[in-house]
């Protein structure tokens, strides 16, 4: 029971400190706009987003989806 | 939606978007890594919430190949790797525009549709692709393999890799011998 509970407990650590590889694509119009008008207005928000700027969303390809994960990218959060 | 500065470009994204979840989910990977949202150029608080409950979600999944119901690492890496190849493929490519083409005809851009569409015409021509750049991947990683090892590697049904099989032997880019399949050279 104590070591199921040291298991979860580890678990929960390392989910915790487990920081993701995250790649964004933002649409030049829209999203990209927002982030640099969020960065602008001072809000927080979490640092794990790499950015990649797009001029549209429909520039988006399913190779640059797949290829992302390939290269070791937990998630990919495309924003238009 | 709709206020996309190309005035068609969301669309078109939604339906990629769609493909790559179901290819993901093909090859063992959580769709929901992918995600697609909106936020116009004035929304930057909205941007904030969708960032922030994205990256939270992604921890709660974890590193890739850890999430529930996902392949181990190297099999996701190795099937990214064929699925990457096959989304270059001509065939899929041209099926994913005919497919897009269609919707933009018809103008019926709901969820339902672009997920039916896509899985009827897209994805048989990626995943027949994605197996046989696997099946190649394989037998040059790996040396001979016989065709149950395959289709167990791969994921595919016994149909699928009987078929692939015959396709690239008769492309002359494999052969069998007494060890089982093995890659042609030169």
């Amino acid at each position: 029971m104590s070591q199921e509970k040291a298991n979860l407990k580890e678990n929960e650590m390392t989910r915790e400190g487990f920081d993701p590889h995250i790649l964004g694509f933002f649409c030049h119009w829209c999203c990209y706009a927002a982030a640099d008008s969020a960065g602008v207005s001072r809000y927080q928000y979490p640092p794990n987003v790499r950015v990649i700027r797009v001029m549209c969303t429909g520039r988006i390809d399913v190779r640059f989806v797949l290829e992302a994960f390939r290269c070791g990218a937990d998630g990919v959060f495309t924003g238009g | 939606m709709g206020e996309c500065h190309y005035q068609s470009g969301n669309y078109e994204a939604m339906v990629v978007a769609e493909t790559c979840r179901q290819t993901l989910k093909d090859i063992g990977v959580e769709p929901e890594r992918l995600s697609l949202d909106w936020a116009s150029a004035a929304e930057a608080p909205r941007f904030v919430e969708l960032i922030t409950g994205y990256v939270k979600r992604i921890k709660g999944m974890g590193a890739l190949g850890t999430g529930e119901g996902e392949e181990a690492k190297p099999v996701i890496d190795r099937r990214l790797k064929a699925a990457v190849r096959a989304a270059s493929a001509r065939k899929p490519r041209t099926s994913l525009g005919t497919l897009s083409k269609g919707l933009h005809k018809g103008g019926d851009y709901t969820p339902e549709a672009i997920e039916a569409g896509v899985a009827k015409k897209v994805l048989p021509a990626i995943r027949q692709q994605r197996i046989t750049e696997e099946v190649l991947i394989l037998l040059k990683e790996e040396g001979a393999m016989d065709e149950g090892h395959l289709a167990e590697a791969t994921g595919a049904s016994g149909d699928e890799i009987q078929k692939i099989l015959e396709g690239l032997s008769r492309r002359k880019k494999i052969s069998q011998d007494e060890a089982g399949w093995v890659l042609m050279t030169a």
